[in-house]
């Protein structure tokens, strides 16, 4: 028997309840807290996908390079985010462990579609359990597998996600849309999209944009070669984070 | 094992495999049924047989069509005969410490994509408790499997073509389960190719 | 009384729900099935540092043979296990728990990895291993030979299915352990050079093969540096098949059956245009779609008006 109102149990009421006119107040409020956070972005490309994002830190005396907003998942996807950061933790932490029971079942890496999935309802479940709030967070996922090839998705609190070419998330979404609209096309190259990244990034970005104030995730296409399993060995990862001397070098150019 | 008796053997080709099982059903020593197929479909191009324990058989296909079917729902595609393995494998192991009395044999042709335009065919066996083995000749398993394995061994040759390769594997399967008492009564051969999947029940000695 | 609407926690571990059906059966028929097995040699050797002038080092080998009772159920079997790129873990006892124990902990290790930000350490990888293995009693039959380098330097350990660990220069396991030891009992030194430990090894892994009914075929090594791990699949094959005179073919037409059935993959079929697809036609009203609660939409969950 647990007591009424405690956090398991009978009593415990979903705290995202509909209003009159249909609506979930709680999960507009999560959209608003990722409308606050800094800007991520996505950008898919011919031969692979680029996260890029901005590492805002809110005073001179924060040591930043133990911040983390790109995160590695498995070999093959990577997340970022906008919002709240210890949101962020909690995700990437499940996340990675549906990924590793994914690869316990069928000996593979998820695909990126379904590791989507999957984080999509661990989100969806936070609108409608009982004692807990929304996740106060947008994630953009990018990944490549043998069934899809490279894909960005984007997923809100509310659960829902959607495939892009290239999107924008946090402050300044619009803006960014409205840059990357204008700046996509269909046969972007890896490289290329960096670039753009960086450049959007700049559109509105606060302070100087060097190597220690964003973070960048790419995601390659494999060759056949690559992809041959050689006896005692791994696939290589087709997802990694830029170190900061590569950073800088595109900084550079 | 014993029980019930049966035997499944799958075997390499060119561009095709090739699995077979007898049709025996028993009960010890007591011949039941002469139609108890053990080789079932995934799909177009991926078969799997399962002998052993008659009721675990039917236990672990429809377990295994649940999960085929979950997979091919969530990931819209097919299961390849390699993933299908794994899932096979990992199923046995949630049962280490009782486990089902089956040793399944896996045989497949992989779909061609783009990084991998000429795919391997792909044969395995697992012991009971899902420890793979993936030959690159022929697998074998059952109450006739010890008997399968010597003939097996004096009988594939490399790349046999679809016809050779269901002469190999039909001679193959025939004789071993001849000196088997608890397989036998009949068997059933499905040859895999990538334009079509042949399937041909044997005459065989119903003794 | 409450109702549980909180979901369930996950179910972990194993599921022993067939145990008692089995242990029946095995009273009434003649014995359990076997679990394939590895009869198995496998050692590992430090090697390098010192006066040798070359890097420190580690180098497992294993043979190749995997048993099932009496028969060999496969002649070239892989057991040297992965774990991380730094790690790697030979394994002898029951095939499947070696598998699915050093798979598990590799998946852990992974996470482990990420979490931290750092690659792992052998000896975590290690505690991992012996701490799961004690927790099952021995029963998960996994007798392993753990190798790898980390930042504080070349290790290697031995760890027994009961939890167990040993820390020496030199190690055997498996049904081929005596006559493995036996070769480096009398010709191990401290700081060998790199060719030589390799040397060793396969000359240790040849002596259970050639000595130990349960270990045969091949011999598989795994040298790991600093610099990296390369995996030498198949170093040494000493027992490779002969290739037959003549070919054992049949005539096509031999094997009689009564039945067939041909299923064809290749699917046909014909197109007969009723109507023009995505064309305006007269007499039907388009029906477009909302606009605004679009992929992206700022307005949360999508309502279907």
């Amino acid at each position: 028997m647990t007591a009424p109102g405690g956090s398991s149990g009978a009593y415990s009421f979903s705290l995202t309840t509909f209003s009159p006119s249909g609506k979930l107040v709680q999960i507009e409020h999560a959209l608003a807290a990722v409308a606050g956070g800094t800007t991520s972005l996505g950008i898919k490309a011919t031969n692979g996908v680029v996260l890029a994002t901005e590492k805002k830190s809110p005073s001179l005396l924060l040591d930043t390079s133990v911040l983390e907003k790109v995160a590695p998942i498995c070999p093959n996807i990577g997340f970022v985010y906008s919002g709240m950061g210890p949101d962020f933790r909690v995700l990437v932490a499940k996340a990675r462990k549906i990924a590793q029971a994914y690869w316990k079942m069928y000996g593979e890496h998820p695909p990126t579609k379904v590791l989507v999935q999957e984080v999509a309802a661990v989100m969806q479940q936070a609108t409608q359990r009982g004692g807990v709030r929304p996740y106060g967070i947008s994630l953009l996922i990018a990944g490549w597998d043998s069934h899809r090839g490279q894909s960005l998705y984007q997923v809100d609190p509310s659960g829902s996600y959607w495939a892009w070419k290239a999107s924008a998330i946090g402050k300044n979404t619009v803006n960014g849309k409205t840059f990357l609209e204008k700046r996509y096309n269909d046969d972007l190259s890896l490289e290329d999209a960096i670039h753009t990244a960086l450049l959007t990034l700049k559109e509105g970005f606060e302070g100087q944009m060097t190597e220690k104030t964003i973070e960048i995730g790419v995601v390659t296409v494999p060759t056949a070669e690559q992809m041959q399993e050689n006896s005692g060995e791994r696939l290589p990862p087709t997802f990694r984070k830029l170190t900061e001397q590569e950073v800088r070098d595109y900084l550079a150019l | 094992m014993e029980y019930n008796g049966g035997s499944v053997v799958a075997m390499i080709g060119k561009d095709c495999v090739a699995i077979a099982s007898d049709l025996r059903l028993g009960q010890q020593s007591v011949g039941v049924a002469m139609n108890f197929d053990k080789v079932f479909p995934v799909n177009d191009k991926l078969y799997y047989g399962l002998p052993g324990l008659a009721t675990d058989v039917y236990t672990l296909r429809e377990q295994l069509r649940f999960r085929v079917n979950m997979y091919r729902m969530k990931e819209e595609r097919e299961i390849t005969p390699k993933t299908f393995t794994h899932l096979v494998s990992s199923t046995l192991y949630e049962k280490r410490f009782g486990p089902y009395f089956i040793e399944p044999v896996v045989a497949g042709l992989p779909s061609p994509t783009e990084l991998d335009p000429h795919p391997k065919p792909f044969i395995s066996t697992m012991d009971t408790i899902g420890c793979i083995t993936t030959p690159k000749d022929f697998a074998v398993a059952g109450t006739a499997s010890n008997k399968l394995f010597g003939v097996a061994e004096g009988l594939w040759e490399p790349d046999l073509e679809p016809e050779d390769l269901f002469e190999t594997i039909s001679q193959t399967l025939l004789n071993a389960v001849d000196r088997d008492a608890l397989s036998g009564w009949g068997a059933i051969v499905h040859v895999i190719t990538h334009d079509k999947v042949i399937t041909r029940q044997l005459r065989a000695r119903m003794d | 009384m409450t109702v549980q609407i909180q979901p369930q926690e996950e179910a972990v571990g194993f599921d022993f729900s067939n145990y008692a059906r089995n242990q029946f059966l095995g009273q009434h028929m003649n014995g359990l099935p076997k679990a394939t097995s590895t009869g198995t040699t496998i050692v590992g050797l430090k090697f390098g540092g010192g006066d040798s002038g070359e890097e420190e080092g580690v180098c497992l080998g294993a043979d190749t043979r995997a048993t099932a009772g009496d028969i060999v159920a496969d002649k070239n079997c892989e057991k040297i296990h992965y774990l991380t790129p730094m790690i790697r873990c030979c394994g002898a006892g029951t095939a499947a728990d070696t598998e699915f124990v050093t798979n598990l902990i590799s998946s852990n290790l992974e996470l482990h990895a990420l979490s931290q930000g750092r690659p792992v350490r052998v000896v975590t990888a290690m505690t991992m291993l012996k701490q799961y293995l004690f927790r099952y009693q021995g029963h998960v039959g996994a007798h392993l030979v753990l190798g790898g380098v980390d930042s504080t330097g070349s290790h290697l350990f031995t760890i027994h299915a009961h939890g167990s660990t040993d820390k020496l220069p030199y190690v055997t396991m498996g049904s081929g352990s005596l006559a493995a030891m036996a070769v480096f009992e009398s010709a191990y030194k401290p700081y060998l050079k790199r060719e030589e430990a390799v040397a060793l090894v396969a000359r240790a892994i040849r002596a259970g093969i050639f000595n130990d009914l349960g270990s045969g075929s091949n011999v598989d090594v795994s040298i790991i540096t600093k610099a990296g791990c390369e995996t030498l699949r198949n170093y040494e094959m000493p027992n490779e098949r002969g290739v037959k005179s003549r070919n054992y073919k049949f005539r096509r037409g031999t094997t009689a059956w009564v039945k067939e059935n041909i299923r064809s993959l290749i699917v046909k079929e014909d197109v007969k245009i009723t109507s023009g697809a995505g064309k305006e036609q007269p007499g039907i009203e388009p029906h477009p779609v909302p606009v605004g609660a679009g992929p992206g939409g700022e307005e949360g969950m999508d309502v279907d008006s």
